[in-house]
């Protein structure tokens, strides 16, 4: 994130796109409503209907995989109708032509065609964008999930920065991070590119600072990436060493990827539990819980703030400091860090953006009431950054990039003629290992489930609750339907959090060509039905959903769900009986 | 998410049969507001909140002195969907039987014999072919030289006040208001020209007229009278208003049981309307659903706005931020009915009505006299003068509420005592909405406050503590139900610091004046509360 | 009247904002003034009265919560008048309230309670049953109303609304009977409620509780030691505080709930979701792995010591490496994990086995 969560109730419009805000950030989304309650204007871009589209001004129902069409055609209205900030423009970026001049054949009219959004609403869109000053932008990764990614990042980039939408508060462009520390994990240099604080692993400059500190010879050369890795399972890569990732649930095309699997000469592990790919492992080590260690995390704000141990982890189970420190030694390395504090100094040291921030300072500044410290932070004194590019852009200049729409990989087909979308749901998380432990998780969401919409659920025999098969071109999963209004005619949608029905057998690894990402947000499926309704694990049939109470075009009569008897019952019943109950 | 539709939650609530399961639901899909607040509003207003109950028997103090009692036991005993209720402003034709939401005059035990168990049949002896009934009134002359509401005089549909008050302008129209002295006529007794200007001088420049005929304070019912016999008074009232403030929109809160008040006022709307008289202003009739509180101005706007009837924080007042944050002028029915009068004939003539403060009064009397009844007499007359023109006292006065439930009793020394705002509050009393109840020596004063101990009890709309609990505190403490300390004198001064605390604590006037019906007895019947 | 923006509280001279409160400023200024219904986040509603002060030329208290300052207001939140006050309104809540306080939920403090103390309210007014309905068939497994407890502050009913925006639960009825309700009083979990746990956490008394202390053990608050942290969950990185009772599982600890730091301390602002509210059994879970694990000839796990374990390892590791090349390993880390431990994973590829390919699940 440029900003900072806590401007966001300060925003007067917000451009939610291909962000479940209230189900994967709930936090956030608090903010969110707190902005529109205090009266801002709210544009949600998402092809399903989500909590935050009963709140929104407009909810703008695209295609999926679209959004290039979209956010284009909305920079082409800021251009031709003279909304852009050519101040900022000329003095704070680069190349301002180049989009200036390909956006122009994306007009509203064209993208509607594409997106199924009416031109109307994108001009409301981009003017009220363009002309509101606190202005933000909020994505996550139904922007980035998409063998376009990258194009739609650049398409938002270019938005903010034709409107100069950047380096003021409650505006800017923000990532919301999905896991507790993608922020952190990037940032520590868990990357095959970069180095601690985003160094180029390639610079010979940072590439010699880094041998001298830690005495050994490194490569220069970038390595693979989590989806190209698991794309050579097997095949260049013989040995694996994975820590706290269940990658065969968390993975796209899982059915290739563990085919791979067998064919590794070794597996190492780190987990609080078995999982789907601790099957594979030849060794495991128990390891610790956020609770039972001690550390940071980095939230999407860059806020590093402090992990703390409550409690002893269960048996021999050690946090995972300890045990890749022990595992480094017993290859011969010699380490000797005593805390984790240690470990960060470390880090901080070779490292700029963090150079200011300390175990130490954190502590004392929780007891001076502060909560943690945002990077950059080059010293000691220095207070942190609530939001970047203040005094100009942070490295240089803005950079445009012009973006052509690219179609996805795979789109729906006489085979397959459904788009299967997949995400997450505020009842689990990732692959659920610790959600699905949760008893009344459990009773909202036990079993695994796929939405389709009424229309297309007639079309082929489905009721709610029924047991269905999914369909891709990689692989089939059993779950329950769930007759829903949620989501657009033509598309259905999955959660990917069941090891029992894991969406990502269905999802496609072709990846975004310069991040890597899988488009897990758009492939063709078809649905079959394969039983009739049964009791569930926690026997609720998905009880109280907001989209089941209030979706658009949603009536009582047709509800679909359980939860609704009571409402079923009473409206079978003529509503003004003539005598009383007695 | 909308709020546009919000307004028309207990309309539908009631089109839905009242809160039956489901109904909320049904309502949220309807208007977008979210389920949980459909259902918080409805289970505000008794009228929706019950839907079972289909007859409802007025137990407030006139009704009950008048046997409401029997005929409720009568009712339960017939299997009718029978409960009592607080209030259904028809005192002078006790005891008065609510059947749906039309109020039966007189209603007796033998007539509850009579429905055999069908509460369609509920009719009233006293009104056999179930039509329109009026209450008794006086003086029974047409006098509009003396007579402001003039109550037996011919509805008038010319306009020719509302016309003069376009002639001579809106702030010739305020300054007659002023030179009147016209008071509010709902129970405060507020200059009514502090509010005009207040509304009139705001910067903003939406905003509403309301008329407050949510009447529901026991002893009172002169606005269901005012409404019957002279809707062309309210209503050109409303106009005049709306003019002079600057207003288009005019809001009419009827209380729900008023249903034959309702069609009066909806065909004087149209009568005036056909006729052209009051160029754009629109009048929008709005039902209340059972709940006295929202006879409280603020409650009364939230209720309008569709919200559960709890009073708003003072300041700001409605002048200033009322109907959707608005200016607002909220005026009773009898207030507003003066308007055209005082337009008519000046602010003079109308302030020379009053004895010790100006104009004319409506007196509502019931009880024990010969002829209860709306009185149209100057402001300020006592209560012999009063019970005079009402058929005389029916055996020896011990006791009177000079004004609603919320004024108290006073001893029958203190029958002299003007009935006026300034004099009755010098006493410790109110005038409030001139519901004057006669007791007499029959009568268990005992009985009698704690009627009113649980009208405030039953009617309090929760939103506060000292009102919520205290209301409920001092009825439990009259009936010993509390397990106080041993000796009497703690007890005694236990419900004198929630009596204070409640006039101290309340948010609103319902919680403020609840204790004065105990401790007004406490000071001038002592002895009835002995032990 | 001044033209400067001051006013005077108990006599002393205070700078103000516009639009700020008493209640502001006397915060700031740590005067204390008791409030049951206040809640920074929340419009507030002056609906229980214990905030109520004397301001010259008004005839009535006015709550110091919802009356906005004006310029030259004389303001007092102590004197005779407001001791009476405050001590009779909380008598009179006391009256409606059970006065042991066992009789709340083991942990939350009683506010109401604490407040009556210090006040010194007496407590010998009587007592008087509650006639707030329950929704006892409610299953949800996390949110318990007991309405004995209630005292209607509504902060529970306006944070469902204003903050989560899920508008699960209202005001329902009217005077003494006046609760809190969900739709046709349907369980929870048949509403739009989200299970936040938000209404648990602004309660005052503790009417709204948590189900759980059964199963996690029944310390009172006090008694639990609180560990501040970050939640594992999403990326937001709200701070909560971990209630640990030190004595269980033979000393180890158990996370007996978790609270939310105070509301303006932390980027959360006092807010949780269901995950970081609720979602803990699985700490304590007994799943857990809690010994090194290597697979036998047998393609079985079996449990080894730790030396064992980290010697299979290494050797396993290194053996790879010998055998088809530094850049045949993978690393792969976690974005579940701390920033330390990121950092040793990377360090340990690049500088014990010499490769980049190192990485995580970082799809933002």
């Amino acid at each position: 994130m440029t900003n900072s969560i806590g401007e966001i109730r300060d925003a007067e419009f917000l451009f939610v796109i291909g962000s479940n805000t209230s189900e994967a950030h709930p936090i956030i989304a608090m903010e969110m409503k707190r902005a529109v309650k205090a009266g801002a204007t709210m544009v949600v871009a998402d092809p399903r209907s989500i909590w935050m589209t009963s709140i929104s001004e407009k909810h703008l129902q695209l295609r999926p995989g679209t959004d290039v069409w979209l956010l284009n055609a909305m920079a082409n209205v800021i251009v031709t109708e003279g909304l852009v900030d050519q101040e900022f423009i000329d003095e704070n970026t680069e190349d301002w032509e180049k989009v200036r001049e390909s956006v122009l054949r994306y007009t509203p009219e064209e993208a509607e065609k594409v997106t199924g959004i009416s031109a109307d609403d994108i001009r409301w869109t981009a003017r009220k964008y363009a002309t509101t000053e606190k202005a933000g932008i909020y994505y996550t990764l139904g922007i980035t999930e998409h063998s376009h990614g990258t194009d739609n990042v650049y398409c938002l980039a270019n938005l903010v920065l034709m409107t100069g939408h950047l380096g003021k508060p409650s505006s800017g462009m923000n990532p919301l991070r999905g896991q507790n520390n993608v922020q952190g994990a990037n940032d520590a240099g868990a990357t095959p590119v970069f180095l601690p604080g985003y160094q180029r692993v390639d610079d010979p400059e940072v590439h010699a600072r880094y041998e001298k500190s830690w005495g050994v010879e490194l490569s220069p050369v970038p390595g693979l990436n989590l989806n190209e890795m698991m794309k050579t399972v097997g095949d260049d890569i013989k040995g694996l060493f994975i820590m706290g990732e269940d990658i065969i649930i968390s993975e796209p095309n899982v059915t290739k990827l563990e085919k791979g699997m067998n064919n590794l000469d070794f597996v190492v592990t780190q987990e609080p539990f078995h999982n789907e790919t601790t099957r594979y492992a030849d060794v495991i080590f128990p390891a610790a819980v956020f609770a039972e260690k001690e550390g940071t995390f980095t939230n999407s704000e860059r806020r590093v703030q402090r992990v703390r141990k409550g409690v002893e982890p269960p048996g021999e189970a050690r946090a995972d400091w300890e045990i890749v420190q022990a595992l480094a030694n017993a290859c011969g390395a010699g380490w000797n860090y005593t805390n984790t504090a240690d470990v960060y100094d470390e880090l901080a040291r070779d490292a700029d953006k963090f150079a200011g921030i300390s175990h130490e300072r954190l502590e004392t500044e929780m007891h001076e009431g502060k909560t943690g410290i945002q990077w950059p932070c080059p010293d000691p004194e220095h207070p942190g950054t609530e939001y970047l590019h203040e005094n100009g852009i942070l490295r240089g200049k803005g950079l445009f990039v012009p973006v052509e729409y690219r179609p996805s990989m795979e789109l729906e087909d006489e085979d397959y003629g459904l788009l299967l979308s997949t995400g997450r749901t505020l009842y689990h998380y990732n692959a659920a290992t610790q959600t699905r432990r949760e008893q009344g998780l459990h009773m909202k969401q036990s079993d695994a489930f796929v939405e389709i919409h009424p229309r297309d659920a007639r079309k082929r025999g489905v009721s709610h609750g029924d047991m269905v098969r999914v369909s891709t071109r990689r692989g089939d999963v059993e779950c329950r339907a769930i007759v829903s209004r949620q989501v657009r005619p033509g598309c259905i949608w999955m959660p990917l959090h069941f090891g029992e029905a894991r969406a990502n057998v269905l999802t496609n690894d072709a990846g975004d060509p310069i991040t890597g990402t899988a488009e897990y947000k758009v492939c063709a499926a078809e649905i079959v039905k394969v039983a009739d309704r049964s009791e569930t694990k926690s026997g609720e049939l998905f009880p109280g959903s907001y989209y089941q109470i209030e979706g658009p075009g949603y009536n009582v009569a047709e509800a679909p769900y359980g939860a609704l008897k009571v409402a079923e019952e009473a409206l079978r019943q003529p509503l003004s009986p003539d005598k009383p109950e007695t | 998410m909308s709020e546009d539709r919000r307004h028309e939650i207990q309309e539908l609530l009631e089109k839905a049969g009242g809160l039956v399961p489901g109904a909320a639901r049904q309502v949220a899909q309807q208007t977008g507001i979210p389920e949980a607040d459909v259902y918080g509003v409805g289970s505000f207003y008794h009228l929706l909140a019950r839907p079972d109950a289909k007859i409802r028997v007025c137990t407030g103090l006139s009704c009950r002195m008048a046997g409401a009692d029997d005929v409720l036991r009568a009712a339960e005993l017939n299997d009718l969907p029978v409960e009592g209720c607080t209030c259904l402003a028809g005192c002078d034709v006790a005891p008065a039987v609510l059947r749906d939401r039309r109020v039966l005059p007189s209603v007796t035990v033998e007539d509850v014999h009579e429905a055999k168990g069908e509460w369609e049949n509920l009719r009233s002896a006293a009104n056999a072919d179930d039509e329109v009934w009026f209450g008794a009134v006086g003086p029974e002359r047409d006098d509009p030289d003396t007579l402001v509401l003039n109550l037996m005089g011919d509805p008038d549909w010319s306009g020719t006040a509302f016309r003069r008050a376009v002639e001579i302008g809106a702030d010739a129209v305020v300054e007659a208001i002023e030179t009147a002295g016209l008071q509010g006529r709902g129970g405060a007794g507020f200059p009514a020209h502090i509010k005009w200007n207040g509304t009139r001088n705001q910067a903003e420049t939406t905003r509403y007229v309301v008329l407050n005929a949510d009447e529901g304070e026991p002893g009172t019912f002169k606005d269901r009278e005012v409404m019957l016999r002279r809707p062309d008074r309210v209503l050109e009232g409303l106009a005049i208003a709306a003019h002079a403030i600057g207003a288009t929109e005019v809001y009419l809160y009827l209380r729900g049981e008023f249903e034959v008040p309702w069609t009066v006022i909806e065909d004087g709307i149209e009568r005036f309307a056909a006729a052209g008289v009051f160029g754009d202003i629109k009048f929008h009739l709005h039902a209340g659903h059972g709940a006295y509180i929202c006879g409280e101005e603020t409650a009364l706007l939230e209720a309008l706005e569709g919200k559960r009837g709890m009073p708003r924080l003072k300041p700001p007042f409605p002048v200033e931020k009322g109907l959707w944050g608005k200016p607002t002028l909220i005026h009773n029915v009898e207030t507003i009915a003066c308007v055209p009068a005082i337009v008519d004939r000046g602010g003079d003539w109308f302030k020379a009505l009053g004895r010790d403060e100006a104009g004319t009064k409506l007196y509502c009397i019931s009880g024990d006299v010969g002829r209860p009844g709306t009185y149209e007499l100057p402001l300020g007359v006592t209560l012999d003068e009063l019970v005079e023109a009402a058929g005389g006292y029916v055996g020896e006065l011990k006791a009177f509420s000079p004004g609603g439930a919320s004024s108290g009793f006073l001893p029958a020394s203190m029958r002299e005592v003007p009935l006026a705002f300034r004099s009755l509050g010098g006493v410790g009393s109110m005038l409030g909405s001139a519901g004057v109840v006669v007791l007499n020596s029959d009568a268990d004063l005992r009985d009698a406050v704690m009627t009113q101990l649980r009208f405030f009890e039953a009617e309090s709309c929760g939103q506060c503590a000292p009102c919520r609990i205290g209301t409920r505190y001092l009825a439990h403490a009259l009936s010993k139900n509390i397990a106080n300390d041993t000796t009497s004198g703690a007890a005694l001064q236990h419900v004198a610091d929630a009596a204070w605390q409640m006039n101290e604590g309340s948010i609103c006037g319902l919680g403020q004046a609840a204790p004065l019906p105990l401790t007004l007895a406490l000071e001038h019947f002592p002895e009835e509360f002995e032990a | 009247m001044s033209d400067k923006s001051t006013i005077k509280l108990n006599g002393r001279e205070y700078d103000f904002a516009p639009g700020e409160t008493v209640l502001d400023v006397a915060a700031r200024h740590d005067i204390y003034i008791p409030t049951l219904c206040h809640d920074p986040r929340l419009d507030a509603v002056g609906a229980c009265r214990t905030c109520l002060v004397e301001i010259d030329g008004w005839r009535r208290l006015a709550p110091a919560c919802a009356t906005q300052l004006e310029p030259g207001m004389e303001i007092a939140s102590e004197n005779e008048r407001i001791d009476r006050h405050r001590q009779t309104l909380l008598s009179l809540y006391m009256t409606d309230h059970p006065t042991d306080p066992a009789a709340a939920e083991p942990g939350a403090p009683n506010e109401l309670h604490a407040m009556a103390s210090h006040y010194e309210a007496p407590m010998d007014w009587g007592y008087m049953e509650s006639l707030r309905d329950a929704r006892p068939d409610d299953r949800n497994p996390y949110v318990l109303f007991e309405p004995d407890l209630c005292i209607l502050c509504a902060r529970c009913t306006r944070y469902c609304d204003e903050i989560e925006g899920v508008n699960a639960i209202t005001l329902a009825g009217r005077a003494s009977e006046t609760t809190i309700s969900t739709v046709d009083k349907l369980s929870l979990m048949d509403t739009s409620c989200e299970l936040c746990g938000g209404c648990i956490d602004v309660c005052p008394t503790g009417a709204m509780g948590k189900k759980m202390p059964l199963v996690r053990g029944d310390k009172p608050e006090r008694e639990l030691d609180k560990v501040r942290t970050t939640c594992n969950f999403c990326g937001v990185g709200c701070q909560l505080d971990l209630n640990v009772d030190r004595d269980a599982r033979d000393g180890q600890g158990r996370i007996v709930k978790v609270t939310s730091p105070p509301v303006g301390t932390t980027t959360n602002d006092g807010n949780l979701c269901v995950k970081g509210r609720f979602a803990y059994d699985f700490v304590h879970h007994e799943d857990r792995i809690t010994t090194p694990l290597i697979r036998g000839e047998d393609g079985e796990l079996h449990p080894a010591s730790w030396d064992e374990a980290l010697q299979a390892a290494a050797s396993g590791l290194l053996a790879v490496k010998d055998k088809h090349g530094k850049d045949s390993l993978g690393f792969v880390s976690s974005s579940r994990c701390t920033m330390e431990e990121n950092f040793l994973v990377q360090k340990m590829s690049r500088a014990v086995f010499g490769t980049n390919n190192v990485h995580q699940c970082a799809a933002t």
